[in-house]
């Protein structure tokens, strides 16, 4: 297949009158030469790597600034680029794009998930083209999905993020690029990447709820649930896992009766814990202490 | 609280008609208005129309009740090529709720700046029929017999700000300046309750503004990468000082003012950077400091009285260290080596004050607050090394440790550390021609120190100490996943990722309630196949479930198997049956159940819980007619159903006769034309 496809370019370059002589490096740095075969190549000038008054960018040097010297290209189409970015591994893929982009938020690409499972940036990054899907809300996630399959049954259940409106994109929570955080989220802690948007639940307060400060996903699956409010579990039976049977806490789940359908329906539990990630009240009347009032 | 309209003459644009977001096959058309490219200038103008009332498929775009919306999306994308100037403005949804709209100019390896303003609204699924008024307000009335009078339609509003600016200066450096003002306002579900039993609807009011700052210095060369700075949040409640309630059962009377979430803020200091050793060497680290503090008044009038000596507030404050260091290192062509050290000390330093004086001596509290530290290290060490036929075999070890305070009287069993090994082998498959792949196993074994024996407040008798918190107990963890992308031929590609994982948990001595299993299974396969150039098509299946195993109970001891099952695909297709015609569809289903199985154990049966179905459909189709390089139309419809039996607030009235109720079965048909035009 990819000799009759050289062959193809080869037929195409000979019986373009414009191609027959050879072309000039301003055709070839420009990608307009390169275009005669890689159809959508020039498209990458259009955006960033294109702006001829940026000193750094690729257009300053051309084509050859990523894929290399294209000479022996040109002569023959059968003579790869020294660069073929489809049978490179991920780790020279990404040298070329590191030699430029290392810095900021991707000083922790090394050692990162994704590089350690031989992502590349352009298994999310589409550079020859007019736009890049990963860097819009709104299409981010299509991409992310491409290996994230467990995750893709999760962004539409009940309770969920407004992910699929373009609201919330997987990036706001996570850098792609590495972090210092759990699942590469984009601050130091799931609870700080939280906190960006859920500031009201990071007290501290009089009465503290463990896990509420020491980690949010103990209780909360934030891709997506039909337990509400992203719950991993509905009530009662998400709080059984951590407190003791006796008393009301032990009540098994019902849907009828005053005591036990409270810990079930609605709110669950929280029908009368409802400050259940903590409250800054100071006093304790009635044991609201556990965060009833 | 916010009155919605019956009938709005608003916009809709890409949000709605992307929402099949998995399914897709390709990006959505007309260009995504963020793209910053001088090819991706577009304006999108049309209408479109819904057939019903959907409450959930209009929960974040207010797109709630049958009706007309207008279709307004734009971008603009200018570049000086002399000066390499870029000016963007983009604005999407832009007359619907969820508006975002963005300016943004730049000079590029210069000076950039960008403003950006976005609604992210909620609206409650739920009807709520009530007689509470003062809703959305700290002054809330409950009736003091049973009264649902009115429709209250809760929703919360996010009005979103954001600025930022950089400046590059000679010798590698930079300057990155952003900040974020965020407005939200509205009322959320809320109540109070007591085993009176009496329980009543009292709505949140929200009125809070969140702000973000953060200023950062940048050093970059080829070598050497640093980024220092500041990072501040800031959280403002309006409403800090409680909520009031008036009104309601008698027995519930105490039970007001309830506090609200208080004023607190984070100052964060650090440095964090990368240097490359050698071309097969690289470092990173990153050090960082902060100081969270939460000084807001409480709530007032305190009610009963507060304990001497505790002062205005509760002067919260928690300072974290945080130290990370990583190497990832190249020997020799085959083998690379990665370690990665990390080091968080939550120190909570929140002074301890006994806040409820007289406390029961069979309280499970002594009346003190109990500020939280956590102190967390971690190491990982990963081997991976290429193999002949473009396998690579990876293995790796890794350890956490965390050690928290713990207080003298508890509610819940504690330990004071908790240590968890995992070690990780995988075999890849890269770099072939038509299959790459993967396969990987992991185990963890998660212990740590003895179980600390729950003491009531007369510091003699114990109190109950059966359970071992999820989050604490002892966990063996097992993990296996697959991947593989296979080519058999340049026109299909098959997708297969696997993933199964179980936990086993040990129970406390001589107790046999608390978590026991957790196991999630995720299969997954797609297939997608190009036809020819014009036409391509793709499918895909993924089965999710997920399943705990617990007990709890004393009379009686039942056990719960739960499960959350669910089977889910869809199909995408995008065409060119005509040079100036595009059509597509998408199609996506979700059936999912969740089963909750009690068993009596020990004593008395238990009652059964009816499962919950869910299933939810989505169909999108859309056609484009070029009427020429630069302009065209676009037809879209949408189908979007929602059914469920959830009896979460079906069988429930709250004691003031609050009921939540929704329609299970909703099914909205959206249609919209558009024109849009490229420049």
């Amino acid at each position: 297949m990819r000799a009759l496809l050289a062959a193809c370019c080869g037929f195409l370059f000979l019986s373009s009158g414009a191609l027959a002589q050879s072309p000039s490096a301003e055709d070839i740095s420009s990608g307009k030469y390169c275009a005669n075969c890689h159809a959508n190549a020039h498209l990458i000038w259009a955006g960033r790597h294109g702006t001829k008054a940026d000193a750094r960018a690729p257009v300053s040097v051309g084509c050859a600034m990523c894929h290399g010297d294209p000479a022996e290209h040109v002569k023959s189409p059968a003579n790869p680029m020294p660069r073929r970015f489809s049978k490179m591994a991920a780790a020279e893929k990404n040298e070329v794009c590191l030699t430029c982009h290392q810095g900021r938020t991707r000083i922790h690409w090394q050692g990162s998930k994704h590089e350690r499972n031989d992502v590349s940036c352009s298994s999310c990054h589409q550079l020859h083209a007019a736009s890049d899907p990963v860097r819009d809300k709104l299409t981010q996630v299509d991409v992310c999905f491409a290996c994230h399959k467990d995750i893709r049954p999760l962004i539409n259940r009940p309770s969920r993020h407004p992910i699929r409106e373009g609201m919330v994109s997987c990036s706001d929570c996570h850098n792609a690029h590495g972090s210092v955080g759990p699942s590469m989220v984009v601050r130091d802690s799931v609870n700080d990447t939280c906190y960006m948007c859920h500031m009201e639940k990071r007290g501290p307060f009089v009465r503290t709820h463990q896990p509420v400060q020491e980690d949010c996903s103990i209780c909360h699956n934030p891709h997506g649930t039909t337990a509400p409010n992203l719950l991993k579990i509905r009530q009662p039976f998400l709080c059984q896992q951590c407190h003791e049977p006796t008393s009301h806490r032990g009540t098994a789940g019902s849907l009828t009766g005053s005591s036990s359908a409270a810990n079930t329906v609605a709110r669950g539990c929280l029908n009368c814990h409802t400050n259940i990630h903590g409250t800054n009240n100071p006093t304790d009347l009635n044991n609201e202490r556990t965060f009833r009032r | 609280m916010k009155t919605q309209a019956a009938l709005r003459m608003t916009g809709i644009a890409a949000a709605m008609l992307a929402a099949f977001g998995s399914a897709r096959a390709q990006q959505v058309e007309p260009l995504a208005p963020s793209a910053l490219n001088t090819e991706a200038s577009s304006v999108s103008l049309g209408a479109g129309l819904t057939s019903n009332d959907g409450r959930r498929s209009g929960e974040y775009n207010g797109i709630t009740r049958d009706g007309a919306y207008g279709l307004i999306d734009f971008n603009l994308v200018r570049r000086d090529d002399e000066t390499g100037t870029w000016t963007q403005i983009y604005g999407r949804n832009v007359a619907l709720d969820n508006a975002q709209l963005r300016f943004e100019q730049s000079r590029q390896g210069d000076w950039g700046y960008f403003v950006d303003y976005a609604r992210i609204p909620r609206f409650e699924p739920f009807v709520i029929t009530t007689g509470v008024t003062g809703i959305g307000t700290p002054n809330v009335t409950v009736p003091v017999t049973p009264s649902a009078t009115g429709i209250a339609e809760l929703s919360t509003r996010r009005e979103r700000l954001d600025v930022g600016g950089e400046k590059f200066f000679a010798g590698n450096w930079d300057v990155q300046l952003s900040f974020r003002n965020e407005q939200k306002n509205g009322a959320r579900v809320f109540a109070r309750g007591s085993t009176n039993p009496a329980f009543e609807f009292t709505p949140e009011p929200i009125d809070s503004v969140t702000r973000l700052m953060e200023a950062k210095l940048n050093y970059t060369t080829s070598a050497l990468q640093l980024s220092g700075g500041y990072y501040g949040t800031f959280y403002n409640n309006n409403q800090s000082n409680g909520l009031n309630i008036i009104g309601g059962n008698a027995g519930l009377a105490s039970f007001t003012p309830i506090a609200l979430p208080p004023d607190n803020q984070a100052h964060q200091l650090y440095l964090t950077g990368g240097y490359n050793f050698a071309q097969s060497t690289r470092g990173n680290f990153k050090l960082a400091y902060t100081k969270a503090t939460q000084t807001d008044a409480f709530i007032s009038p305190v009610n009963p009285p507060q304990a001497p000596g505790t002062g205005d507030s509760l002067e919260g404050r928690v300072d974290t260290t945080l130290f990370q260091a990583g190497i990832v290192s190249s020997p020799m062509p085959k083998l690379t080596l990665r370690g990665d050290l990390r080091y968080e000390d939550r120190d909570d330093k929140t002074p301890v004050r006994v806040f409820f004086s007289g406390t029961s001596p069979t309280s499970t509290s002594n009346g003190e607050n109990e500020p939280r530290s956590i102190r967390t290290s971690s190491a990982k060490a990963e081997a991976s090394y290429a193999l002949p036929a473009s396998f690579r075999l990876t293995a790796g070890i890794g350890w956490e440790e965390k050690k928290r305070n713990v207080s003298a009287v508890r509610v819940v069993s504690a330990r004071e550390t908790t240590d968890e090994v995992s070690y990780r082998l995988e075999l890849r498959r890269m770099m072939t021609e038509t299959l790459t792949g993967s396969l990987a196993y992991v185990h963890s074994d998660r212990d740590g120190s003895p179980w600390l024996t729950t003491v009531l407040n007369d510091g003699v008798t114990p109190g109950s100490n059966l359970i071992a918190p999820i989050w604490l107990a002892d966990r063996k963890r097992d993990k296996v996943r697959a991947t593989a992308i296979w080519n058999p031929t340049d026109p299909l590609t098959l997708t297969l990722y696997v993933e199964t994982a179980s936990d086993d948990y040990s129970h406390r001595d001589n107790s046999n309630v608390g978590p026991q299993k957790g196991a999630a299974d995720n299969y997954s396969l797609d297939v997608a196949y190009a036809f020819s150039e014009r036409w391509q098509a793709n499918a895909w299946y993924t089965k999710y479930d997920a399943r705990a195993e617990q007990s709890s109970g004393v009379s009686p001891v039942f056990s719960a198997k739960l499960k959350n099952l669910s089977d889910n695909f869809g199909l995408g297709m995008r065409g060119k049956p005509l040079e100036a015609v595009q059509v597509g569809a998408d199609f996506s289903y979700s059936n999912i159940r969740d089963v909750f199985d009690q068993q009596t154990v020990v004593g008395a049966p238990v009652a059964t819980i009816p499962d919950v179905n869910t299933k939810l459909t989505r169909l999108n189709v859309f056609g484009r007619y070029a009427i020429d390089k630069a302009s065209g139309v676009r037809l879209d419809y949408i189908y979007d159903r929602y059914s469920t039996n959830d009896w979460l607030w079906s069988t429930w009235t709250y004691t003031d006769g609050t009921t939540l109720s929704e329609n299970q079965k909703q099914t909205v048909n959206f249609f919209a034309a558009s024109y849009y035009f490229r420049f």
